[in-house]
């Protein structure tokens, strides 16, 4: 039981990789590789911040401020500089590498019996892996409600339109680049600070840490769409958070029924390849549509 | 929102609800006679000196008795992806597992930050316990992590170099940035060379990829090069020999494998033992020793390795007794 417990809490805490990557790939439309080098680089800040004995509450939030100075320098790249949104997210990556390097001052740096934000004394009366759910909780039930009550606001209906249709938004007198930007730096940042929270919990941050972040971010985005369908926009937030439980669930019942851990990455990629086939699917198997179009076409 | 999401966030909140009632009693288990117990192994990622620890870790516990039907081991691989680590210790922690192996530092920490304290946790092979804060001293680790630690016995490379090399001024050490273990080994032999005299130069590498720029310039500035045991320059190690070869520079690498692919000698550790040694150690505790007091083992002592074709192919001499040593005790490549 305590390790379904445990899954959920991490589902709850990796969230904010959905949540925040959802900003960019679903609301502007485009794939942000920026995070794979953010994501280490708000680890690399709050860890190295919290062992110089700096609050591990200000580390984090500082790793916030740090990550969406990577998004910013995406978004500059993207539209100021007109280099292709993929190749700009990848080269600020690259760059992230160095970066995180240079903070960290190693390769590895440990948290052991140090502070952090799960050391605070309300959390250790609670009984094993409730730290986590938690924390998690705590912190995703934040972010989501301030992006709800964000994205109500002027801003952020201008920030949907504009990628919704950016030569639409240009036209009623958005500044569609500086929306772009902003969603950037706001998805970094965001991304940052579940890297920090993350490395919090884990104990550690490590320079190879980002590698693969972006599937996980996707995969909660893609299993909340495809399990509960049709919603409005803070529906879609919401089951973005169950989908990263979801996910957590899926890859712990692949762990019990004692698949080969060599082949997780696989088994991984291939559980959101069909996610993510399931419309095609559904629409390619269903009988009536398919007489439909028949019936349409002879018309 | 839709049903369906309602009804499974009401789930999921009905099981944490019955989860944080329960959690809290079931805690307490009897320990039956004939008692098997549960033995987690961790690695990082399937690399050949990860492999053989663990194959020795196996045999450690064989030697101790935990063999069959005595005992349950649980390996997990997370296949170098650092989100797997957490949930396979979680994994281990939910198995109430009796002590818990971890091969490589990322491995052990996120081990020793899941049992927080209480199960034991063993060391494989961690380069440096006391810098990445596993333990508090080597000598008396002080809580539940202690196990072996793989130095590399830096002051014989040196002296193969010495010997291997003797005219040699300049010295190139090439490590990856991103490889702790390789990074402590490559400061620790600059200060050895600086002291000894040398004129020392350091390169790094951030992946695999960079390997042959960064060779090339180094080949054309040094004399010698030193290859501390690192996971990115083992596995580039073919790319840096082409290069170095090219350029008649002989290369030291820290063990075997690395001699194996080119390089011309070195003292090597044994991965094998120090898997070994963390086998009898987990034996050991499992048998009622205390980690707090159970000292890091450092596993320095290695074996003569020597690749007479490398040597041949830079028109290096080899000393007789080194070739001699080798050929009795280590491993020769020819």
């Amino acid at each position: 039981m305590s390790i379904i417990v445990s899954s959920i809490g991490q589902g709850l805490l990796w969230a904010v990789l959905g949540v925040a990557l959802f900003l960019t790939f679903r609301i502007l439309n485009f794939p942000d590789m920026t995070v794979e080098g953010s994501f280490p680089l708000g680890a690399a800040t709050a860890v190295t911040m919290i062992s110089h004995g700096i609050n591990p509450y200000l580390a984090t939030l500082t790793a916030l401020i740090i990550g969406s100075i990577a998004g910013l320098v995406t978004g500059l790249l993207y539209t100021k500089g007109k280099i292709p949104i993929l190749l700009a997210g990848i080269l600020v990556m690259t760059a992230a590498l160095s970066i995180n390097l240079r903070i960290m001052g190693s390769a590895n740096i440990s948290l052991l019996n140090q502070k952090s934000i799960f050391s605070s004394p309300i959390l250790q009366h609670l009984p094993k892996n409730f730290d986590s759910v938690f924390v998690g909780f705590i912190i995703i039930t934040i972010i989501t409600l301030s992006l709800m009550f964000f994205l109500q606001t002027e801003i952020g209906q201008a920030f949907i339109a504009t990628g919704d249709n950016a030569n639409m938004a240009q036209s009623i007198g958005i500044k569609t680049d500086r929306m772009t930007i902003m969603g950037l730096m706001l998805s970094n940042g965001l991304i940052a600070l579940g890297g920090a929270v993350i490395a919090q919990n884990n104990g550690y941050a490590d320079i190879n840490m980002g590698i693969g972040i972006i599937v996980i971010a996707l995969a909660s985005i893609i299993i909340g769409e495809v399990a509960f369908g049709d919603l409005s926009l803070n529906g879609r937030l919401v089951a973005v958070i169950v989908g990263s439980i979801l996910y957590r669930l899926v890859l712990l019942a692949v762990l019990s029924l004692g698949f080969s851990t060599n082949d997780l990455n696989l088994i991984s990629a291939i559980v959101l390849a069909v996610a993510m086939m399931l419309p095609q699917l559904r629409k390619a198997l269903k009988f009536d549509t398919v007489i439909k179009k028949g019936v349409t076409k002879h018309d | 929102m839709n049903k369906r999401l309602i009804t499974i966030i009401v789930v999921i909140i009905a099981f944490l609800g019955v989860a944080f009632v329960a959690t809290g009693k079931s805690a307490q288990q009897v320990k039956k006679q004939n008692y098997i117990p549960t033995v987690g192994i961790l690695q990082l990622v399937t690399h050949p000196a990860l492999d053989e620890i663990h194959r020795g870790i196996v045999a450690g516990l064989k030697k101790q008795g935990y063999t069959g039907n005595k005992i349950k081991i649980d390996y997990q691989n997370a296949q170098a992806n650092q989100a797997n680590l957490k949930t396979m210790s979680q994994k281990f922690a939910n198995e109430n597992a009796d002590l818990t192996l971890g091969i490589a530092t990322p491995a052990a920490l996120s081990l020793a930050k899941t049992a927080d304290g209480n199960s034991p946790v063993i060391l494989a092979g961690i380069t440096d316990p006391v810098g990445s804060g596993l333990v508090k001293t080597g000598q008396r680790p002080g809580a539940n992590v202690t196990g072996t630690s793989g130095d590399s016995p830096l002051e014989q490379h040196l002296n193969v170099i010495k010997q291997v090399v003797p005219k040699a001024k300049k010295l190139g050490i090439i490590y990856t940035t991103s490889d702790h273990g390789g990074e402590y080994n490559a400061k620790r032999m600059a200060q050895l060379a600086k002291s000894a005299g040398y004129d020392v130069h350091m390169y790094t590498i951030s992946t695999t990829n960079d390997m042959q720029q960064v060779a090339e310039t180094m080949a054309s500035q040094v004399d010698v090069v030193y290859a501390p045991q690192d996971n990115g320059v083992a596995s580039a190690m073919k790319t840096l020999i082409n290069i170095t070869n090219k350029n008649n520079v002989p290369v030291i690498p820290a063990v075997n494998t690395m001699v194996k692919d080119g390089g011309v000698a070195t003292i090597s550790v044994s991965q094998y033992d120090i898997g070994y040694q963390a086998g009898i150690m987990a034996g050991q505790v499992l048998k009622g020793k205390d980690t707090a007091t159970y000292p890091v083992k450092t596993i320095t002592k290695g074996d003569m390795v020597i690749n007479l074709k490398q040597a041949k192919l830079l028109g290096l001499h080899l000393p007789e007794d080194m070739i001699k040593t080798a050929e009795a005790k280590g491993e020769v490549f020819k």
